[in-house]
């Protein structure tokens, strides 16, 4: 089969194991378990450096920004390009919340997470309603991100505009010291990877697929396609929200860019791609490989976007699928094999 | 008041030429062409060098104009080769992401080699009155040429056999194809007229504003909005898109200043396009 790239939006049937949904649940745990328990592992040789920490923990948060996308994009096909834009929401959110309106942090964090969550219901349930394809779904939601980011920038007093949101709320916390901060998003990486496969697993994940698949038939045989679309939508945007604004009181400090579509949207596209978009783990491989690619690259300056420019190319032209469904076909043709 | 939807049809204007070439190509090939700003970019930095070269203006404009031709050429033959074989919105969606690809790229190059250029071009000395209202030179001549622009590309579709043909290709390629139009050279030759217009873009935008290294993307969206809203496939749909968004933004800042500006721009584009999500003047699918 050439390299349609129906496949890398996740329109086709992943084949083999993929398919089978009536393994046991412990099956469908050890591998998120024995991933996240290799990531539990890090701080053991990188945890003396407060640099590979801070890399560390921002490679956490991207692979729980490609964990919730993931469900929006390869589960259900809705191109949502404000991904940055519902993890600031959150983080904006909390932020504000914690530091302005002095909530505890924990409210604060809840709070933006609801308010992600809606924000991503009420734009998914737009496209639903409005029957918009995969292009039009991309460019309302990336207008949405132009529109965050004007009133970001235009309500400086409350967002501390361009220079950032210096967060007072809980400085003196375990969540600004080195490696705590690490094992609390790590932490949310096992809740959404669990989250995610218990969904696969249910009834609506059966409705993702089918609607994947072919929507007239599954809307014919009476999966009700834009209910799981916004339900989708929901959980996942409120993943973005959780893990922005939960990256927001690690970091202590939060400004336009550390949600912005080039430093967010396009990053964990690319890390969906690389890793498969669709796939269960795609996100985790596709954040743990370019993390590093990211700091290996670091001192080329500008020309890691370059380079970046170049990864997309190639992925797309080569292995438009991503890693781990190209991987699983070739290990599932060596077994087939005879001899 | 009137000097308001003056600077409103001024940046109308400029609206709809930047999405006269990128709503071609997508209503012609269903390429969406997220590198269209960078060739806007590439070509001012070669107008500029050009200059700084000692070549006189219009020289170094041809130049600009021939480099951004050449880049759309260059699209056709290399990145688009995989995107035409596949159909639909996977056609749509592998273009985007390789075009995106093409754009990081030329950013990268642009920001690690020349960070600091850009391209400001003066025109005339004084503003110009144009019924009691007073515009600067730079406004009035960037408008001059959009005007032309559009006006020439309006009657090369509409007058000429080989404009007609690409027409044909926009509404129904099937048909195209059956009465001997080979659609394949029809989207090179939208290619290289679109690279053209993105770099003439970058000319009549520094009469006004300096392009900038970093312009590329912004200029990239604004161009798919006033596409969109304009209606996919349709020059005069995106000329009536940008002038009524240009008109609608020029109002908005007067009355309540920039930032709310933009975010009033923005939703004016959503509403339009949930409300006719074929655009003004699209054709239903």
């Amino acid at each position: 089969m050439s390299a349609r790239l129906g496949d890398a939006t996740g329109t086709s049937r992943v084949g083999g194991t993929e398919g089978l949904v009536s393994r046991s649940l412990g099956r469908l745990m050890a591998p998120i378990v024995a991933i996240v328990a290799v990531g539990c592992l890090a701080p053991i040789w990188l945890g003396d450096s407060r640099v590979y920490m801070g890399v560390a923990v921002t490679g956490v948060t991207f692979a729980c920004y490609g964990i919730g996308f993931n469900l929006i994009f390869g589960s259900t096909g809705q191109l949502f390009l404000c991904v940055g834009a519902l993890a600031g929401i959150g983080g904006y959110a909390g932020a504000i919340l914690a530091d302005t309106a002095g909530l505890p942090i924990i409210v604060s964090i809840i709070l933006g997470t609801i308010a992600a969550g809606i924000a991503g219901g009420l734009l998914s349930w737009v496209a639903v309603r409005r029957s918009l394809g995969v292009i039009f779904t991309g460019i309302i939601t990336l207008i949405f991100t132009l529109v965050y980011d004007s009133l970001l920038l235009g309500l400086g007093n409350l967002t501390g505009g361009e220079n950032g949101f210096l967060i007072q709320s809980g400085s003196g916390s375990f969540m600004r010291r080195q490696i705590p901060p690490y094992y609390v998003l790590l932490g949310l990486v096992l809740i959404f990877l669990i989250v995610h496969a218990l969904l696969r697993r249910s009834h609506i994940g059966w409705a993702f697929r089918a609607l994947r698949d072919d929507e007239v038939a599954a809307e014919l045989a009476g999966v009700n396609v834009s209910r799981y679309r916004v339900y989708a939508a929901v959980i996942g945007a409120a993943m973005l929200g959780l893990a922005g604004a939960t990256y927001a009181f690690a970091a202590g400090r939060i400004s336009p860019s550390t949600y912005g579509f080039a430093q967010v949207d396009v990053v964990v596209l690319v890390m969906l791609a690389f890793g498969g978009i669709g796939t269960l783990f795609g996100p985790v491989l596709g954040s743990v490989v370019f993390t590093i690619i990211d700091e290996l690259f670091i001192e080329l300056g500008q020309l890691r976007e370059f380079i970046y420019g170049a990864l997309i190319l190639a992925l797309f032209l080569w292995i438009p699928r991503g890693v781990i469904p190209t991987l699983g076909e070739w290990l599932k043709r060596r077994r087939q094999r005879p001899g | 008041m009137t000097a308001t939807v003056f600077d409103g049809v001024v940046l109308g204007l400029q609206f709809g030429l930047l999405a006269a070439g990128l709503t071609l190509v997508y209503g012609l090939g269903g390429v969406l062409m997220l590198s269209y700003g960078q060739i806007s970019v590439v070509s001012a930095i070669v107008v500029l060098f050009a200059m700084d070269a000692g070549l006189p203006t219009l020289g170094a404009v041809g130049l600009g104009l021939l480099a951004g031709a050449l880049m759309g050429l260059i699209h056709d033959l290399t990145i688009l080769r995989p995107v035409y074989r596949l159909q639909g919105e996977s056609r749509v969606l592998l273009s985007l992401l390789l075009t995106l690809g093409v754009a990081f790229m030329i950013d990268g190059l642009l920001n690690w080699r020349y960070p600091l250029q850009g391209l400001r071009m003066r025109v005339g000395s004084g503003p110009i009155e144009i019924i009691g209202v007073r515009m600067p030179a730079g406004s009035v001549v960037a408008s001059v040429i959009t005007i032309v622009t559009l006006t020439g590309l309006l009657l090369f579709l509409r007058t000429t056999t080989l404009g007609r043909a690409v027409r044909s290709v926009i509404q129904d390629e099937e048909g195209a194809r059956m009465v001997g139009i080979d659609p394949s050279r029809m989207l090179r030759l939208i290619l290289i007229l679109s690279g053209f217009l993105a770099a003439l873009v970058a000319v009549t935008r520094s009469m006004v504003i300096p392009v900038d290294v970093q312009a590329g993307f912004s200029i990239t969206v604004l161009a798919l909005i006033v596409t969109v809203v304009g209606g996919l496939g349709s020059v005069v749909g995106a000329l009536l898109a940008g002038i009524i968004l240009g008109i609608a933004y020029s109002i908005a800042a007067a009355q309540i200043g920039t930032f709310m500006s933009l975010v009033i721009l923005l939703l004016a584009a959503a509403v339009t396009i949930l409300i006719r999500p074929s655009g003004l003047l699209g054709v239903k699918e």
